[in-house]
């Protein structure tokens, strides 16, 4: 089933590309409730506002940063200056006797383990001998002030005897080992096809991915409690909380079932959000003062200590015929992991499984690895992996099509794939894989203007690269239109467990949800409300918090609790109409089938019976428990190969940029995207979703790279950093939304946030390469590549 | 923490607390306070001092308060006085820096990326510095950004003085990115037809604003005054390169070392006639990014 069904009634939407008929402002349309004011926003496809929007909005809605509790201490951590260093002494005396100070802890406190990690387990709470990379956490302060947490963290004598960082991944080989576990984390040789396989024309190219981070619009925070049991209790945004709760619980040696996470408001999550490194340190303070303590992070801090996008060194040789078939793809892909394991070896898998994208290639050969160095660590970003292929394949797209002098949508249309296919993996995509739509969706969607060829438009409003009042000059401004088609994989990959629990009570006229999948902004507590609203009929549905004394939901990542957690949700549902409905078919003799609920009455096909639910549950609760679990995957091979991926989704983006070849600035003016997306569940989420994801992906492909210097991280803070701002941002044209329904997905719906984010950097580095015909092998683009010298 | 009322009430109240450090619009100063940069003793606020908020003429000059906010200074009444200053005030970063930060402020801190200060030093603007029993004495811009003049324990930057040119100016600033950001670097370009002058700034390549003196009086010389002070693009270009190389100059080669190993008895080795060093690419792109400023900020001055 292919049509934009689920988009009716949001109004604003173009269905398809007609000229002309431009879509309204994407953010007004969707915020516009419907036309009909008596007919209730209920269910499946509807845009149903998230309860919290007002709150978050009015700056009402308390994070972990706004909460407190009686005596509360307030915790710093002393963090390693150095990239790599022999710790020769740590003497905590001075900051032990401050004024205030009420504990001090280093590795030496540590109870558990003193290892923990995402994966695998190879970074230490507190370094004990050596620092590993540049903000490793030493040791931690609790004081009554948070000032003075701060002077005693500073008054901690550590003796460093610095080493020469690894810094250059393609020394991490040959380097002597930085870590017990060596320095390559994992290394995957995909060997598809027949290697002696050649084309008529080949084309090769070396490409850099820059270190991007999430930068969420909230700093790390956490709050620990200590419980009367010995245990403790963490407030926090953890994306995971019960992996959060079984690393708390090994380091502070302590039964799983003593550590309780309690979820909060989420201030952004475009990854692993929280550092369980500060929790950890909480932990551990609250049980020696015996006091909550809070740690609320500096913009440095957790520029520091959260997991970044791998930087990326690609080299491709893509072989194509004369028609520009392609024949084979050669690569070599390096991954830096930074200091420790953390989720990189997720990243090499989806990097090397969707090393030649979306296309049809016979013959494949990736040589992927991800090792160990001094800098940063790197972890769990969106799109992680995928996003790094996906600009260097599409630009060999880019050179293949100059080479053969093709127009660049028409040499990937040449190429898609679509269900049927076969992975490098020898994974066949069994799922919907409309590509070719996509892509033929946002190349046929019409340009717009240049405002010096527009009469109607006025010159003065054009925004040229710089700003407004800024140095663009018209004269110098080149306009170019790039392509990017990517793709990236649904839920966990190579045989995780993909399960969630979830379970649905109803009471009155109200029903609840109770499930650990946490709110990050993706909307899961609103799709969570339309599904039962969708099977029970009710309107009144509630979200609980979100806990570790609830059944573990995994990690919100890869959209898996739309998936996953959705699919839990409907099954309990389904359980409650159930016994709701159960006792009701008995007694007139019908089947459940026959009987419906909407509106919070329930009646069946004939209108013989007619009742509210409320009556039917004659003051009873109903409660049930469902878990949903999909099918299971298995973990790519020596030579790369196996069925790794429960489920994929694809995107197009057609990128126009207007670049100033004289100064070398770049203004994304327009992004027009196409993405498979099975079903729509609530249009105005999807669209949020993509405009987000697109946007991340601006930032990546522009301005967001967090610089180190031999492993030193470079000014942590967000004027150096540069987030794409409103101005940066571009028009977001959403021209088409596939809804071919995954048949093996709860309600037929694939992810959506992340294939945006892999997808437009690679858009926006091909439309600059047609502006300026420069080669653009670098994220971000950096201005004097972006320059045409005169 | 104090909040005086007036300017010498100010100088008073950093006499009678000589480690308390005056604070305006806050919006460098905070964020030092905020990361633990700076532990200030205590702090004279200045944002009650009503005197300095705005502006007066004098003798041909304006004498600009030191607390104008960046807000002030970008709307269209000021704008027609000062271009230069107007344009920089707007593009020194988003409404809330600009509705806090102030001119006095932005000269205090001497940031690099300043952006008024290049168009300060451009105009020739003087700073009035208020201090204790009731003196003020004048030090030029140039002087205090380069150290040679700095503030004395309980003086205040009161007042800038800068002469009303009743000509055009311009200021162009290069950024990361299309919304606001610090300057990779910025030109201001004043023209002051009184003495037949193009005078020009570069900012953010330095640790302060630069004036490139030549391309200053070459351009001058070839501008007609008295006619219609248009300049030909090739001419523009010229002086942006002329500012350029000016600013970001060539590496001096590397002398020839006494002791060095290589050939030491050698009386040819190469002095003056060094091959000159070359740049990297990011220096030369920064050097071509100033060209491009100074041209378009001349042309447009002209235009």
């Amino acid at each position: 089933m292919t049509g934009m069904g689920g988009m009716t009634g949001t109004g604003g939407m173009a269905g398809g590309a007609g000229a002309g008929d431009i879509p309204a402002s994407v953010t007004t349309a969707t915020l516009v409730p419907p036309a009909t004011p008596e007919e209730p926003l209920l269910g499946i496809g509807v845009s149903l506002p998230s309860t919290d929007a007002a709150a978050k909005a009015q700056g009402t809605f308390p994070y972990a940063a706004d909460l407190w509790a009686e005596g509360l201490l307030w915790a710093a951590v002393l963090r390693s200056p150095h990239p790599h260093a022999r710790i020769v002494s740590i003497d905590t005396s001075a900051a032990a006797t401050m004024p205030g100070v009420r504990a001090v802890v280093t590795h030496a406190d540590v109870p558990g383990e003193n290892r923990y990690g995402r994966g695998v387990a190879d970074r230490p709470v507190f370094a004990s001998d050596l620092v590993r990379h540049h903000g490793e956490p030493i040791a931690a302060v609790a004081a009554d002030h948070p000032d003075t947490a701060r002077l005693a963290a500073a008054a901690i004598v550590v003796e460093y005897e610095p080493l020469d960082p690894v810094t250059d991944p393609e020394q991490a080989f040959a380097a002597e080992p930085l870590h017990p576990d060596g320095n390559l984390v994992r290394h995957i040789p995909l060997r598809f096809g027949d290697p002696e396989a050649v084309g008529e024309v080949v084309v090769e190219g070396l490409y850099r991915i820059g270190r991007q981070d999430p930068a969420p619009i909230g700093a790390e925070a956490a709050l620990a409690v200590p419980r009367p049991d010995g245990g403790v209790e963490i407030y926090t945004a953890s994306t995971d909380p019960h992996a959060d709760r079984d690393l708390v619980a090994a380091c502070l040696g302590l039964e799983n079932d003593r550590v309780k996470v309690v979820v909060t408001g989420v201030p952004g999550a475009m990854g692993d959000r929280e550092d369980p490194g500060i929790q950890l340190a909480l932990g551990l303070l609250a049980l020696r003062t015996g006091h909550p303590v809070k740690l609320v992070a500096t913009r440095e801090e957790s520029f520091l200590s959260h997991p970044h996008r791998h930087p990326t060194l690609l080299r491709y040789r893509h072989h194509a015929d004369a028609e520009g078939k392609l024949v084979k793809v050669e690569a070599q892909i390096l991954m830096d992991g930074g200091a420790y394991a953390d989720s990189s070896s997720d990243a090499l898998a989806a990097a090397v499984a969707f090393a030649c994208g979306p296309y049809v290639v016979p013959h494949a050969f990736v040589e992927g690895w991800v090792v160990r160095t001094n800098n940063p660590p790197s972890g769990h970003v969106r799109g992680e992996g995928a996003m790094q292929v996906c600009a260097a394949y599409e630009g060999q797209m880019d050179k293949l099509a100059e080479r053969l002098g093709l127009d660049p949508a028409e040499l990937r249309m040449r190429n898609v794939m679509a269900t049927g296919d076969v992975l490098p993996t020898g994974q066949t995509v069994t799922c919907p894989a409309p590509v070719a739509e996509l892509l033929r969706a946002v190349r046929d969607y019409p340009l717009p203007a240049l405002p010096k060829d527009d009469p109607d438009d006025n010159e003065d409003d054009w925004l040229l690269p710089g700003g407004p009042d800024g140095a663009g000059d018209p004269g110098a401004v080149r306009r170019g239109v790039g392509y990017g088609v990517g793709m990236v994989h649904m839920l966990g990959a190579e045989g995780a467990d993909e399960v969630s629990t979830a379970t649905v009570k109803v009471s009155g006229s109200v029903a609840t949800v109770i499930c650990a999948a946490v709110e990050t902004g993706q909307g899961f507590a609103t799709l969570a409300r339309q599904i039962v609203q969708e099977v029970l009929g009710i309107e009144e549905v509630h979200v609980a918090p979100v806990d570790t004394d609830q059944p573990p939901c995994g990690p919100a990542a890869h959209s898996r609790h739309t998936w996953v957690s959705g699919g839990a949700v409907e099954r309990a549902a389904r359980m409650v109409r159930t016994q709701l409905l159960q006792p009701l078919a008995h007694q007139f003799g019908m089947s459940t089938e026959l009987l419906t609920i909407a509106d919070g009455k329930i009646t069946s096909y004939d209108g013989v019976l007619s009742t509210t639910v409320a009556e039917a549950l004659d003051g009873k609760e109903l409660w049930a428990t469902a878990q949903c679990r999909p099918h299971p995957t298995e973990r790519l091979d020596d030579s790369g190969q196996g069925d790794a991926f429960v489920g994929m989704a694809f995107c197009a983006v057609r990128a126009v940029v207007d670049v100033d070849v004289d100064l070398g600035s770049v203004r994304v003016v327009e992004l027009a995207v196409a993405q498979d997306v099975g079903r729509v569940l609530n249009p105005a989420q999807a669209r949020a979703r993509v405009e987000a994801g697109v946007i991340q992906g601006v930032g990546a492909a522009l301005t967001e790279n967090l610089r180190t210097n031999t492993g030193q991280v470079r000014r942590p803070d967000l004027m150096s950093y540069a987030l794409p701002t409103a101005l940066d941002a571009p028009e977001v044209h959403i021209v088409k939304l596939v809804e071919e329904r995954d048949v093996v997905a709860p309600f037929g719906a694939k992810a959506i946030s992340a294939v945006p984010v892999v997808t437009s950097p690679a858009a926006v580095a091909g439309a600059v390469r047609a502006a300026t015909g420069r080669p653009v092998n670098r994220l971000p683009i950096r201005p004097q590549t972006a320059a045409v010298n005169a | 923490m104090t909040l005086p009322g007036s300017l010498d009430e100010a100088v008073a109240a950093l006499a009678a607390m000589p480690t308390a450090v005056p604070v305006a619009g806050g919006t460098d100063l905070m964020a030092a306070v905020n990361s633990g940069l700076l532990r200030p003793a205590g702090l004279v606020g200045l944002g009650r001092i009503s005197e300095i908020k705005g502006w007066q003429y004098q003798d041909g000059a304006a004498l600009l308060g030191a607390g104008l906010t960046h807000a002030r200074m970008g709307r269209p009444d000021f704008a027609a006085l000062m271009p230069a200053l107007a344009a920089a005030a707007r593009a020194a970063g988003p409404p809330q820096i600009r509705n806090a930060g102030t001119l006095g402020g932005n000269i205090a801190s001497a940031q690099p990326t300043g952006d008024t200060l290049p168009v300060l030093a451009a105009l020739e603007a003087s700073l009035v510095i208020a201090g204790p029993g009731g003196t003020r004495r004048e030090i030029p811009i140039g002087r205090l950004l380069a150290g040679l003049d700095m503030l004395r324990p309980g003086e205040l930057i009161g007042y800038v003085r800068v002469p009303l040119l009743h000509a055009p100016q311009t200021f162009l600033k290069a950024t990361g990115r299309t919304g606001p950001g610090r300057a990779i670097a910025s030109v201001a370009v004043v023209l002051d037809p009184a003495r037949r002058s193009v005078r020009c700034a570069v900012g953010a390549v330095a640790p302060m604003p630069l004036r490139p003196f030549d391309a200053e009086r070459w351009v001058s010389s070839i501008v007609d005054w008295d006619g219609d002070r248009t300049l030909a693009p090739d001419a523009l270009a010229a002086f942006g390169d002329y500012v350029a190389a000016a600013c970001i100059p060539d590496p001096v080669p590397e002398p020839p070392n006494p002791l060095s190993p290589h050939d030491p008895h050698d009386p040819h080795a190469p002095r003056d006639g060094a091959e000159p060093g070359t740049l990297p690419p990011a220096v030369l792109h920064l050097r071509r990014t100033v060209a491009t400023l100074a041209r378009r900020a001349l042309g447009r001055a002209l235009a």
